[in-house]
This record gives C-alpha cells, sequence and structure tokens, in this order.
C-alpha cells in the first residue's frame, strides 16, 4: 500500500532529538539498504506542543518547522485532530528528557487517529502497566496497529549477531549510562529484541530488583549477575573510560578489577523473568560510553555485542528505525508484539517508582 | 636524527631514562595491577616494535598497547600470545608515552634498530618485527609526501635480518615507503630473504557496516571509495579501501595501467565523463553516517552533484584503471563525510556497498579500535609464519599512491603506469573483523 500521509505529533522539534531525527527521515529521505530512500508522494502534517518561552525547542521549532514547512512542504496544525486527519500512519514522540509521551495526549492521538492507523510511539507507551494496558485497549478498539520502541532496539549490532532462534538462553546483561529512567529505558529496549529470540519465546516478569551503589557489586560477587557476562559485553565497547581518556591506551577493565573505582553511583536492575531467565541492566556512568550487550544460552556459548549508535548530527540508527517503520506503515503490521511494549511499561513503573 | 626545537633527541631521551631507570622500582605504583611481562612468558614468541614516535594516539601507541594491555577479541579481552620485548622510538615529543610504556611493562627500549631487534646481542633475538612509520615530524617534500623514515626502517631491520642469517615476519604499517623504487626492493628484500611480509593500513580489516564481503571472482567491474583526510596520508586508506574488494573480483588484481589524480573543478569535470563512478560514488555516500546535513538542523537531504560541489571546495579524486579493465576512483571530500564507504559495481548493474568503520577517537571513541583486528592479524602471522593477505595489496596501493602524488603534482595528468604491473590473487578466506 502506498503511503499519502504520516502526522507527527511532536511534544517538542529539537534538533538531533528523535524529534527531528524521524521527521526529516520521513519528510527528506534517509539511507536505505545502500540508497536514498524518500517516500515517493508522501505528505507530512505536525502537530506540535507549545513551546515554553526563549526555550531552546521554542527556538528550534520556530525556524526549524518553518524552513521545513518553505523547503518540504511540511504541513503544520494547529491541533491534533486536524493533523490526523486521513493519515495512514502517525508518530509520537515524547519530550527528550522524558520516557514517555504524556497519557492524556497519547489517549487523544489513539482515540482520533483513522481507524485502522499504524501507530508508531518513541519510547514507551507509559511508565505504568495499567494506563499502557488501556491505551493498547483503546488502539484494539479502533483497530490500530500499534509499535512502540526506541531507536536503539533496530540500531546497527557490532559485530552482526542475533541470537538463533529458539536458543535456550540462560543469562543475559547490557551494560548502559545516563540519567533514571532514560538509561534503563535504552537498556530495556535494547535488550528485549535480543532475548525475545530464546526458546519459548518471551515470557513475563517474575521479579525486578533494584541494585544500587555498593549493592551492585556485592550482587555481581555472589554470583546474583555475571562478571564473565560483564567482561564480555565491555569488551565490545571502544569508548571505555579512564585510562583510555587519558593516554589512549586499551584497558581490560573488568580484569583490572577498574570497572568498580570507574563508576560513578552504579545502579543495576535483576530481572527474573517467569521461564526462568535472568536479564541484568548495570547503568555505569564513568566505566564506559556506549551499549554493550552480552548473553550466555545453557551450553554456556556467550553472544555479545555493541549497540552501535553513530555520531550525531547524522544518529544514523534512526535510519534503521526509520525502515522498520516504512515497512510498518505500509504493511501495517506491527514489527513486533504489543505485548513487548506492555512489558517495558511494567519494567518503567518499577523504574520510576 | 635531528632534533626539533620541542622534541626531545632520542639519545638525550635514553640517557634521562637511564638516570630514572635506577629508580624505576621504586617508582612503580603500589597496587598497580600490571606486571612486567618480560620474562613472565618465556614460552612466548617475541617481537619488537620500531616506531616513529609514542604518544596518545600516534599510530605505534594504538599497536604497542594493544601488544602490550591486550584488546577486545570476539567477545572477551584478548592478550596477545606474542611478547612485545623491545622497542625503538625515533623522536621523543612533548606527551611521550615511550617511558611510561617500559616502566609499566618492561618492554626494554634500545637506542638502535639494531640493538632492539638483537636485544642488545649479536644476533636477532625476535621470532617479529612491526614498523611503525607513521606520526612524528619528518619533512615533506614538493610533492607532499611526509617522508617518514619506513624504508629505513625497513633497511636497518633487513641488515639485521642479513648478519644474523636468519628472517623473521615483518609488518610493516600503511603505504610501503614514499618512492616507488623502495617498495619493489622492499618486497624483492622479502621474498629474497623468504620471510612473511604484512603491510597496510586497518581500513581493510575493520568492521564493515553491513557486514558484507565481495565474493571470490565476482564480476566487478569497479570499485569506488569515498572519504576525508588529506594527500599522502587519508588518500592511502582510501585506497586500501577499495583495493581489498576490488583484488576480489574475476581473474584477480591484474596490475593499474594509469593513474590520474586531480583536485578542484577537475574531480566534478571527469566526473561528469563518468556515469558508472557517478552512481558508485552516491552508492558509497549512502552508507555514510557522516554526511553533512545542508542546512545545518536537517539530517541532510539526499545528495546531488551541486550539494557536493557546493560544500566541497577542494576536493581530491585519484582515478585508476587497471590492466583488465577494470577502474578505481577514490574521492577525498572532506567537505561532506568524515567516514570510509566503499561501493562496487558489477557487470550485470548489482551494487555492493559498506563503509569501513572508522570510529576515530576522540570524537567518537576513546580507543581506536579499528587497530584490533590488525594487530591481531599481526599476532597470527607472527605465530603461524604466514602473512594472511598478500604484501603485493600493498605494494600496489602503495605505488598507485605515489603515481596519484606525481600526477596531482604534475598538472593532474593521466599518467602511464607500467610498472604497476601487480598482479596477484586475493585470499579465499575473509580477513576483516566480523565477529
Amino acid at each position: 500500500m502506498a503511503l499519502r500521509k504520516i502526522a507527527f505529533v511532536l511534544e517538542e522539534f529539537i534538533v538531533s532529538a528523535p524529534s527531528q531525527q524521524l521527521l526529516d527521515r520521513f519528510l527528506i529521505g534517509y539511507l536505505r539498504d545502500g540508497e536514498f530512500r524518500r517516500i515517493p508522494n508522501l505528505g507530512i502534517a505536525v502537530w506540535l506542543a507549545p513551546a515554553a518561552e526563549n526555550s531552546t525547542a521554542l527556538a528550534d521549532a520556530t525556524t526549524g518547522l518553518a524552513v521545513r514547512q518553505r523547503d518540504f512542504k511540511l504541513v503544520s496544525h494547529s491541533n491534533v485532530t486536524d493533523a490526523l486527519k486521513d493519515a495512514e500512519a502517525v508518530v509520537a514522540i515524547a519530550a527528550r528528557d522524558r520516557v514517555s509521551v504524556g497519557e492524556d495526549l497519547l489517549k487523544n492521538v489513539l482515540e482520533q487517529a483513522p481507524i485502522g492507523a499504524a501507530c508508531f510511539v518513541h519510547g514507551c507507551l507509559a511508565t505504568n502497566l495499567a494506563s499502557a494496558q488501556r491505551l493498547v485497549s483503546i488502539a484494539a478498539a479502533r483497530k490500530l496497529a500499534v509499535a512502540v520502541a526506541t531507536s536503539v532496539s533496530t540500531t546497527f549490532r557490532l559485530p552482526e549477531v542475533d541470537v538463533a532462534a529458539n536458543t535456550p538462553l540462560a543469562e543475559a546483561l547490557i551494560v548502559v549510562q545516563g540519567p533514571r529512567p532514560l538509561a534503563e529505558l535504552s537498556a530495556i529496549d535494547g535488550l528485549l529484541p535480543v532475548v525475545a529470540r530464546r526458546k519459548g519465546g518471551e515470557s513475563r516478569l517474575r521479579s525486578v530488583r533494584r541494585l544500587q551503589g555498593r549493592e551492585a557489586w556485592r550482587a555481581g560477587d555472589k554470583g546474583e549477575w555475571s562478571w564473565p557476562l560483564l567482561s564480555a559485553a565491555i569488551s565490545r565497547s571502544n569508548t571505555t573510560q579512564g585510562d583510555p581518556v587519558r593516554d589512549g591506551r586499551t584497558q581490560d577493565l573488568v580484569g583490572l578489577g577498574l570497572v568498580r573505582k570507574l563508576a560513578r553511583d552504579p545502579r543495576g536492575w535483576i530481572i527474573e523473568h517467569t521461564d526462568g531467565l535472568r536479564s541484568t541492566i548495570l547503568v555505569l556512568d564513568g566505566v564506559v560510553a556506549d551499549i554493550n550487550f552480552a548473553v550466555r544460552s545453557r551450553d554456556g556459548s556467550i553472544t555479545s555485542a555493541q549497540l552501535y549508535r553513530p555520531p550525531a548530527p547524522n544518529r544514523a540508527e534512526f535510519d534503521r528505525l526509520a525502515a522498520v517503520l516504512e515497512d510498518f506503515f505500509t504493511t501495517r503490521s506491527a514489527p513486533w508484539p504489543i505485548e513487548r511494549s506492555l512489558l517495558v511499561s511494567q519494567f518503567m513503573q518499577i523504574v520510576t517508582a | 636524527m635531528k632534533s626539533h626545537s620541542k622534541t626531545t633527541t632520542r639519545r638525550t631521551f635514553l640517557a634521562n631514562i637511564a638516570k630514572t631507570t635506577a629508580a624505576g622500582a621504586a617508582l612503580t605504583v603500589a597496587g598497580c595491577a600490571y606486571v612486567k611481562t618480560a620474562s613472565r612468558h618465556p614460552s612466548r614468541k617475541r617481537i619488537a616494535l620500531i616506531g616513529t614516535i609514542i604518544r596518545k594516539y600516534s599510530h605505534a601507541q594504538h599497536f604497542v598497547d594493544r601488544f602490550l594491555e591486550g584488546y577486545g577479541w570476539h567477545g572477551r579481552w584478548h592478550h596477545p600470545q606474542v611478547e612485545l620485548v623491545s622497542v625503538y622510538v625515533d623522536q621523543f615529543p612533548q606527551g611521550d608515552l615511550s617511558r611510561d610504556r617500559e616502566k609499566r611493562f618492561g618492554a626494554r627500549m634500545y637506542p638502535t634498530i639494531a640493538e632492539a631487534l638483537t636485544l642488545g646481542g649479536s644476533k636477532l633475538a625476535v621470532d617479529g618485527v612491526v614498523l611503525i612509520g607513521e606520526h612524528g615530524r619528518y619533512p615533506r617534500n614538493d610533492k607532499g609526501q611526509t617522508l617518514y623514515p619506513r624504508h629505513r626502517f625497513f633497511r636497518e631491520t633487513v641488515e639485521v635480518f642479513e648478519a644474523s642469517g636468519r628472517a623473521v615476519p615483518m609488518f610493516q604499517d600503511k603505504h610501503l615507503s614514499t618512492s616507488w623504487e623502495e617498495c619493489v626492493a622492499q618486497v624483492e628484500t622479502s621474498r629474497r630473504l623468504g620471510f612473511p611480509y604484512l603491510a597496510g593500513s586497518s581500513l581493510p580489516v575493520t568492521w564493515r557496516i553491513p557486514s558484507v564481503e565481495v565474493p571470490l571472482g565476482a564480476p566487478l567491474i569497479e570499485s569506488v571509495c569515498v572519504c576525508y583526510g588529506g594527500v599522502d596520508s587519508y588518500d592511502f586508506h582510501g585506497l586500501e579501501t577499495a583495493q581489498c574488494m576490488s583484488e576480489r573480483r574475476a581473474g584477480g588484481e591484474a596490475g593499474v595501467k594509469t593513474v590520474q589524480a586531480v583536485r578542484g573543478e577537475n574531480v566534478w569535470k571527469l566526473l561528469g565523463e563518468r556515469a558508472d563512478t557517478e552512481r558508485l560514488l552516491f552508492a558509497a555516500l549512502a552508507r555514510s553516517h557522516t554526511l553533512r546535513p545542508t542546512p545545518q538542523g536537517y539530517t541532510f537531504p539526499i545528495p546531488t552533484r551541486e550539494v557536493l560541489q557546493r560544500n566541497n571546495r577542494a576536493p581530491v579524486a585519484y582515478f585508476i584503471e587497471h590492466n583488465d579493465g577494470f577502474r578505481t576512483a577514490m574521492f577525498l571530500l572532506d567537505g561532506s563525510v568524515r567516514d570510509f564507504t566503499y561501493a562496487g559495481l558489477t557487470r550485470d548493474g548489482k551494487i555492493i556497498s559498506c563503509q569501513m568503520q572508522l570510529p576515530m577517537p576522540p570524537a567518537i571513541s576513546t580507543t581506536a579500535d579499528f587497530f584490533n583486528p590488525l594487530v591481531n592479524h599481526i599476532e597470527q602471522m607472527v605465530l603461524d609464519g604466514r602473512a594472511p593477505y598478500p604484501i603485493e595489496r600493498t605494494l600496489l596501493t602503495s605505488g598507485t599512491l605515489v603515481s596519484a602524488l606525481d600526477s596531482l603534482h604534475g598538472g593532474q595528468v593521466k599518467l602511464d603506469t607500467p610498472q604497476l604491473n601487480v598482479a596477484y590473487q586475493a585470499p579465499a578466506q575473509s580477513t576483516f573483523w566480523r565477529a
């Protein structure tokens, strides 16, 4: 089916943020499979939440959207209803310092999107499971296809590995950085697509345990998460901190016992899945500056990779996301089950509690 | 070696080391996790590194630290199975790190190349040699070539080989030399003495995005690399980026027939005469992660020739014809990209394209891990006694670069290059980083 109109509902428009990255890719074009891709005859409508006076968001929105209206025929609307009218696809994006679009706004979008439209929400659906379930119910009632994610879930992997389908997994671990809950969202969004391929598929969360400060190391020392998996994950990093920043050296941060020295206020989450899989998220500011994961299968083999996010301003990981979304919008078949998004919301409820 | 105003001479530096070494043991950091390795693994094969300078982000630093500290490899921390036991450094600039590395690891520094290779004795005492003639303050000639002492490093190393009646595997970083005659002499010497000789850039062996390989024997008819940087510098990386793919074509590499290097408006003029090349140029750009947003504040518009012309005021391009009719083009487009991308065209019109990933520190990494696979290849060569890919690749790219600079300096004319009749077959096995 040819796409004719995508409506963007933005809480803000900031250069280099997901709002600009995704809007531009559908408005102007993006890189796909070694070619420049611009969807022909596609109209883009946008509704932008009012920005605070004198804010960066206001400045970017004023100049950024104006030039896009002039140069690329972006159509700006003053209300959500008009923006959504006749759209086959909808993209809703939260402000860059938030993990989810405001519930009222998202509810409004889902209630007014044309029946059968494909809706993508950047971030998580909600920061509590009940809200997420309500939104999913609204979408189902209106026959909307819904997908929720960040660019971390679809970005490049170095190396290009995936867990073979139906592999029995025993343990997974991902290392991220940044403030709560944004770092945790990146982590869960990066890890779930990897572990969902395990034997039996994704189950539910049995328990989530928070680790803070030295408790994070104690848990690792007791085997509640795996130092070897952390070593495997960090071996994929090319942004090791500490001495490498000072003089460029390579350094075995785990083997030399430097992780706990470098980490500033570490925190972590141990997630028990109902099928017995144990996933660990470690938020290690000051150790590495990229996202890396490792998973161990029941036969002991380890798969690891960096979830590679190319540099700004292009942030080419959004090309990967745009390709997935174009297929989603064209087929109206969600690229991953909504249950993953509910699981993310359940986790984020615990993280933000 | 002549000293520069802010450069300590080697002998002065070594004299200073001698003064401080007596206290060296006491200077060892309490609780330091490092252990001097010189006598820790007597069974490991030993290597010497001969470099121009060791400072943060110099090539020699990247190599030395990987041999001493290890590096991430196949999902774990890899401690090399070879032991770096001796180092010769040609210059000691501000920020020198050689002394720190010697102190922490015991890879001893020697005042001459011969002593580094003999460990101060009379005979060759190492099992492999790594020559890093990149970075440092060396004169440039009027063609823009930096006269790094690569040939001198090679020559003095081979003198030790010959005096010892034994030769060991050698790696040489980047192009072989700035003179074609020296390049040829080096390869001939390696053949005469029968030692494995590996050389070149990290571009052929780094990650590719996507992780693609040209199938061996593919009906490839043209290769294009788009990259950035200066002449006699990153252009070599660009040539190797293209060549490691081109050499896998049906019939293998046949040698280079002509080379023409152009800059400025001539780039666009010649590009306008080559529809396939232009198609490949844009296909390569479509693998870039750094395509310049135009104007600022956008991701990027789909580029056109006009956009490229507007953004690149001083482009440089090398156009190369091979003996079998194959064509290569390499573009230095500083105004458009900050990465290395490749596109190749097959006879049936299909395009193979990827990015050779070079996340340069400090902008987007802290460690230049594209050196990991190169160091691993060196390590394997020393252990196995076999170069993983042919020296002819680097001989040809070195000679192509020399001819390109001759062309650029001599009026941007097309040069016949009968001397570049270097034919060879690529190895069947892929040698880039993919696991």
